[in-house]
């Protein structure tokens, strides 16, 4: 549903993503992972159009959302969270889900509930935790309507309960039939629950394939441990 | 008309080293504390105002003057850091918030002028002497005026390159925790660099009174064209001030060779502005690390 | 006389009102640091005395000038969409700089630093005028009210919260940024022209500086994102203020002495107490 062609990104004469192709299928669970400086959340932001890419395409179910505005990319259907949670410090969980979609109470109450998220709905989201704060980061790209799902880094700086929390949350996805796009650094969540891993180093894919011959691979190994 | 042409560009030349002398001071505290100090122009007026008041009302010779007024201001601007912006900085407020502080201790310091010295414009009168080169004229405070925008530059080069004190600008600038973890303090940096602010700005300050008229509110476009002659330089690098206060000069000074001159502000509004769109790094395209 | 004397501060007070809450909208609610406001109360007042001279009636006249106000307004805010924080600060205050050039400068449309004198009454009794500024006052409460209250105003504040989150939900940043200007400088053009019909006078100096630290310290006492905190703050530091012509003796001095109160209440205010009265978020 989602395809990078020969996607390439340079910053100042670095290159950040250097011809980049991948394709993510229609209800899998995509990860992408790497070393630090992979270029995976410069592709993220490339896809959400808050980096334009300097050459490559990025089709959509076959439309090109390359040059588009992030809001026109986000109606196409795209949905993502940040690496460093973005939420609307100053509003309530309420409001900061009626952003995303307008929706009444009940909606509201019950996608809370699915991230596990058990707060009065006027709590202002500065005064959630940071792992709170993802959740409802989270919760928020649930509720916006899309085709795919873009997560960046979910279990970073959360506790394990949360931890293990997401891991649900993303199965029940699945079995609902949704389209994941996951970058993770917790090697044991990405094999535990992808069904496709994608190896980046240097902004380039390294390797594509199932988590159990990911984990096998010489190259992968490589780029995490140095030669 | 090209016969004006060389008086042209020596009057935007002059106009020029004035902005970049305003310019100076609040690009290095931009710079090193990482705010837009309005009140650097305070510190212009004030110290312009002290020298008016020592030179040619209290009839002391004109160094010790000067001098004392540097050392004045320079008290003053230690006093607002001291005051206002170590307790901001504290309670870890925004540079927006910062600014806007400065912005009240700029009208404050203006209104405190305008009530001690009243509204009506002053002169400082010293002696002057014309230079006449037959295509342009100067006068000798206008040659000290563009010799010192040089020289000050000089001076915050060597300041920034080749002393340890510089040293520790530099790297508190490009990181402020990295900075602090390898022994830099920064409220002792920041100490310094008002300290050298407050130098350049009394120079530029007893230099501008020298060469127009003194007002109570002479700092507020002086230090707005020092915002656009760093933006327009670069405002990511001190230097940037100097190269811009100068561009900005000349642009204007030709600018008004073809528009009214009353619209000179307009001219470097709309170079503000085309800069921002187009090339916000500046002249000298000091690019700001890219925090992703 | 006394009677006169409060008919005239409640005018002001109205007036300021509209000022501060239509700038509270950018400011408080979108997070756009607009230095510039003055600039749009002044451009509602030139344009509605300049038509009213004309002899344009009132009602047009007023609507004229939140109209033209506005238009800067959405134009300034989409050619600024990409600065933000102190730059948009920096940049809308030189507009304050460029409105005193084009007013003391278009002699043939505002007669220069002379200024504008004639400008009529709306209405001639000055306890009516009252209820009337106070009328639009309440009005721009009720509509300010509901705007924030609104779908778009929440759209507002989460750009101010967080303008990159906003946008990857689907929300134009762009598009709103210019509603919020588009409707905060209407307002600020129509108090523009109540103000130039109550004075019956506008000249470039309806531009000073330090009106920019009174309107702001108006804001921040009261309190950013409080529709309450603007109208609290414009009468507490306007009485304030007029509090200062019996304690200074010598008036020469009044003026300079307000600007310095102001700029030391919002400097403590900064420092001490950020959200002011009934603030809700920080800037």
């Amino acid at each position: 549903m989602l395809s990078l062609n020969n996607v390439s990104k340079s910053f100042g004469g670095v290159k950040a993503v250097d011809k980049c192709s991948f394709e993510v299928k229609e209800n899998t669970i995509t990860s992408l992972i790497g070393p630090n400086g992979a270029g995976k959340t410069t592709i993220f932001n490339i896809i959400s159009g808050l980096t334009k890419a300097d050459s490559g395409t990025i089709r959509l179910s076959d439309r090109n959302i390359a040059d588009l505005a992030p809001y026109k990319i986000a109606k196409a259907g795209i949905s993502r969270t940040f690496q460093l949670t973005k939420v609307f410090r100053n509003m309530s969980i309420k409001d900061n889900l009626l952003i995303a979609k307008n929706a009444n109470d009940n909606d509201i109450k019950k996608i809370l509930e699915s991230v596990y998220l058990h707060k009065p709905l006027e709590t202002l989201a500065s005064e959630l935790s940071y792992g709170q704060q993802r959740l409802l980061e989270l919760a928020r790209s649930l509720l916006m309507p899309h085709s795919l799902l873009m997560l960046d880094e979910p279990t970073a700086g959360v506790n394990p309960e949360i931890r293990r929390e997401l891991k649900l949350i993303l199965r029940s996805l699945k079995k609902n039939g949704k389209t994941v796009l996951l970058i993770e650094h917790d090697m044991e969540f990405v094999m535990g629950i992808s069904d496709v891993v994608i190896v980046l180093n240097e902004g380039k894919v390294l390797k594509e394939g199932k988590p159990k011959d990911i984990v096998k691979d010489k190259k992968v190994l490589e780029a995490y441990l140095g030669k | 008309m090209p016969s004006i042409l060389p008086q042209l560009i020596i009057n935007g030349l002059i106009a020029g080293s004035i902005y970049a002398l305003a310019a100076s001071g609040f690009s290095l505290v931009y710079y090193v504390v990482k705010f837009m100090n309005f009140a650097q122009g305070a510190i212009i007026t004030i110290a312009a105002y002290l020298f008016f008041l020592f030179g040619s009302v209290l009839g002391i010779n004109y160094a010790l003057s000067a001098l004392l007024s540097i050392i004045i201001s320079i008290l003053a601007i230690l006093s607002m850091n001291l005051i206002v912006y170590e307790n901001l900085r504290k309670r870890k407020a925004t540079n927006v918030v910062t600014m806007i502080s400065s912005l009240a201790l700029l009208i404050f310091s203006s209104a405190l002028v305008l009530a001690i010295f009243g509204s009506s414009t002053k002169t400082i009168s010293l002696y002057n002497k014309t230079f006449d080169f037959g295509i342009f004229t100067v006068t000798l405070i206008q040659l000290i005026i563009i010799c010192s925008s040089v020289f000050l530059f000089l001076l915050l080069w060597v300041v920034l390159k080749k002393t340890r004190l510089g040293k520790a600008m530099r790297s508190l600038s490009d990181n402020k925790e990295a900075a602090q973890v390898i022994g830099i303090n920064p409220e002792k940096i920041y100490t310094y660099a008002f300290i050298i602010a407050g130098i350049l700005g009394s120079i530029s300050g007893i230099l501008i009174g020298l060469e127009q008229n003194l007002y109570p509110r002479m700092g507020v476009p002086i230090i707005i064209k020092g915002f656009i002659s760093s933006v327009v330089g670069g405002i990511n690098s001190v230097y940037g001030s100097i190269v811009g206060g100068l561009f900005i000069g000349l642009v204007e000074i030709l600018g008004i060779w073809f528009l009214p001159s009353g619209y000179r502000d307009v001219i470097s509004f709309s170079i503000l502005l085309l800069f921002l769109l187009f090339k916000p790094n500046g002249i000298l395209g000091v690019k700001k690390r890219d925090d992703s | 006389m006394i009677h006169e004397y409060l008919i005239s501060i409640l005018t002001f007070i109205s007036i300021y009102s509209i000022i501060v809450l239509s700038l509270n909208v950018v400011i408080g609610f979108t997070g756009l640091i607009n230095l510039g406001h003055i600039v749009f109360v002044g451009i509602g007042a030139y344009a509605s005395a300049i038509l009213a001279l004309n002899g344009v009636p009132w009602y047009i006249s007023i609507f004229a000038a939140g109209i033209l106000a506005s238009v800067f307004g959405a134009a300034i805010a989409a050619i600024t969409s990409r600065l933000k924080g102190d730059y948009l600060a920096m940049v809308t205050l030189g507009l304050v700089f460029i409105a005193v050039a084009v007013s003391r400068n278009w002699i043939s449309l505002t007669r220069g630093a002379l200024g504008l004198p004639g400008i009529p009454d709306i209405i001639k009794n000055n306890f009516h005028y009252m209820i009337f500024t106070m009328a639009i006052s309440a009005l721009s409460v009720f509509l300010f009210y509901r705007l924030t209250n609104s779908e778009t105003g929440k759209i507002f504040q989460a750009i101010r919260d967080n303008e990159v989150a906003a946008s990857v939900l689907g929300k134009n940043t762009y598009f709103y940024k210019i509603i919020s200007m588009a409707a905060s400088t209407f307002f600020a053009g129509i108090a523009g022209s109540l103000l130039a019909h109550h004075l019956n006078f506008v000249d470039p100096t309806i531009f000073e500086l330090d009106f920019i630290v009174t309107m702001l310290v108006m804001l921040i006492a009261g309190g950013l994102a409080s529709i309450t905190g603007s109208v609290v703050g414009v009468f507490i530091l306007y009485a304030l203020s007029e509090s200062i012509r019996f304690i200074v003796v010598n008036p020469s001095i009044v003026g300079a002495f307000r600007e310095m109160v102001f700029a030391v209440v919002l400097i403590l205010i900064l420092i001490f107490r950020p959200r002011g009265m009934f603030g809700k978020v920080d800037i």
